[in-house]
């Protein structure tokens, strides 16, 4: 999670809007699900991470890694498909091998179009779509403020553990063991304080309930948009050209 | 008649819970306009003080007096309270919560009723102050620590209050960030603005307190002008505490005691001159 959140903090396309990476992700997602797998699949695929990798500014050795955690999986549901069991043991089927290839691609290109939207949308602004969206301001807030909250107990986790790793704490799996109950009793009730003081310091600031933030104003942009759906138009024609020809 | 003191505090006194009392019947006047540095050992009650400065603790004992009247507690005094007085606190994780530093420097202008476009200008403003505009829309946790420390003062700053209160406010920020720190204290100050600041350095408040007041053990021990408290060695040293620097210096040559960095190099350039 931290680090598909730092790559989002990070990416060039972080600002803009919401909307349009959405239209172009959820777009590409959509022709994955549609397109026949080969070549379909496998053009969404290209412009997926050709997209992520070299306009949105992903390194593309993390995008291989994100990558490749969903794709395990299919390849595990894929190899399903193309092995048969029976009395002479493991078997390959041919048809299954089909299926299993267009179910490898079209899940691959599934994956690298969400990427799209997720490696480049902080957490955050999410939040803030579906608070668009009619998500209740309350909760909104309640989910905004609990997400920031995570990496200050975790930033103390880290630091609680270095420093009791540096104490030999982990020395042992017996230590090991004592120092990370340790290290989560102390979490608690300095998570409770830190919220107490986080109250203090919002009250300082005319807190009353209502945690209103300016947010950044992002304009969706129409020579944006036309690219995107020409990008889309592309990608249809093309795939369903090459499958019928 | 002398217009009462923007702020006072008389006999106040705190426990927290559990017991351990905090301030023990404590005097002390915030005068208008003044750069008032609270000095004293950890311990000492310097943040348990400034607590009650915009009414986040109440005392146990003794009172606050706004512009000469006791501060009162309901909600709407409070509210009103908060917009007069700014506080940044000693951790800037405490204070830091929004998903990038701008929103969280506009929380306290919109808290303030402002437009959004007046809102706008405040937190660019006070981002540029702080040397913090090019990372305005970084998310806090993705920040250093000196570079938190500035978005928090950023937040307190935009509010423009008329009371700043800050707790240790150069801890931990390097010598550019204190030295911005220090141009928009100067700027805050020449704009009318009153700063209360808590901190060990003595330095630091040598150089840019009109008054100091040492705390120990829950009271303020003396309050007085800074050229004369912190020239005080004895008194000083009953605090544990050295003195500044360039005082020590000044005294060491047997003259004027220099305030800043430079007059002091200036003093001892005309000594070398002399002599050589
Ligand atoms: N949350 C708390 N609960 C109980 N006791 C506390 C709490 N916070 C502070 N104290 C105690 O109150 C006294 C004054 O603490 P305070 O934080 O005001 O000191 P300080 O002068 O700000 O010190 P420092 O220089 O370390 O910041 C200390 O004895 C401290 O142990
Ligand atoms: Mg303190």
């Amino acid at each position: 999670m931290a680090s598909i959140d730092r790559l989002a903090q990070t990416s060039p396309w972080r600002t803009l809007p919401l909307a349009e990476k959405a239209l172009l992700a959820l777009g590409l997602l959509l022709l994955a699900l549609v397109l026949p797998p080969w070549p379909g699949g496998a053009i969404v695929l290209a412009v997926a991470a050709a997209t992520a990798i070299g306009l949105a500014g992903i390194p593309a050795a993390q995008w291989l890694a994100i990558f490749a955690a969903p794709f395990g999986f299919v390849l595990t549901g894929a190899a399903t498909l193309a092995l048969g069991w029976d009395s002479g043991g493991f078997r390959f089927l041919p048809d299954g091998a089909v299926a299993a290839l267009a179910m490898v691609l079209r899940s691959a290109a599934a994956v690298s179009s969400l990427l799209l939207l997720s490696l480049t949308t902080p957490a955050t602004d999410f939040v803030r779509g579906a608070q668009r969206l009619g998500l209740p301001p309350e909760l909104a807030e309640t989910a905004l403020a609990t997400y920031g909250f995570l990496f200050i107990l975790q930033d103390t986790a880290t630091a609680m553990h270095a420093s009791q790793a540096a104490r030999l704490g982990y020395d042992g799996p017996g230590r090991a063991l004592r120092s990370l109950g340790g290290l989560a009793a102390a979490l608690l009730p300095r998570a409770f304080e830190r919220a107490r003081r986080l109250e203090t310091g919002l009250a300082a600031r005319g807190f009353d309930g209502r945690l209103r933030v300016l947010a950044a104003a992002r304009t969706i942009s129409p020579i944006r948009v036309s690219a995107i759906l020409a990008t889309l138009a592309s990608v249809a024609g093309t795939g369903l050209w090459a499958a019928w020809r | 008649m002398m217009p009462p003191p923007l702020l006072e505090a008389r006999r106040l006194a705190y426990a927290y819970v559990g017991g351990t009392a905090a301030l023990t019947g404590l005097d002390l006047t915030i005068a208008r306009g003044e750069r008032l540095a609270v000095l004293g050992p950890n311990g000492a009650g310097k943040t348990t003080f400034l607590l009650h400065l915009n009414g986040t603790l109440r005392p146990a004992g003794g009172q606050i007096l706004l512009d000469g009247r006791p501060a009162r507690y309901d909600r709407a005094s409070l509210a009103a309270w908060r917009r007069r007085v700014g506080l940044v606190l000693q951790d800037p994780d405490d204070q830091l919560f929004a998903p990038t530093v701008a929103e969280d420097v506009s929380f306290g202008p919109l808290n303030l009723g402002l437009s959004d476009d007046e809102t706008r200008v405040r937190v660019e403003d006070a981002l540029k102050a702080m040397g913090m505009d090019a990372l305005a829309g970084r998310p806090p946790h993705m920040l250093s620590f000196g570079q938190k420390k500035r978005a928090a003062i950023a937040g307190a700053v935009a509010m423009r209050p008329e009371l700043l209160v800050l707790d240790e406010p150069t801890a931990g920020l390097d010598a550019a960030g204190a030295a911005a720190l220090l141009t928009v204290l100067e700027g805050l100050h020449a704009a009318g603005t009153t700063l209360v600041f808590a901190t060990h350095d003595v330095d630091f408040a040598w150089a840019w307190a009109d008054t100091v007041a040492l705390f120990e053990g829950g009271t303020v021990t003396v309050q007085g002008k800074a050229e004369t408290v912190l020239a005080d060695r004895a008194m000083l040293g009953r605090a544990n505490m050295p003195l500044p620097l360039l005082a020590e210096l000044g005294m060491a040559a047997g003259g004027r005691l220099p305030r800043r960095r430079a007059e002091a190099v200036d003093l001892f350039r005309a000594m070398a001159g002399r002599d050589g």
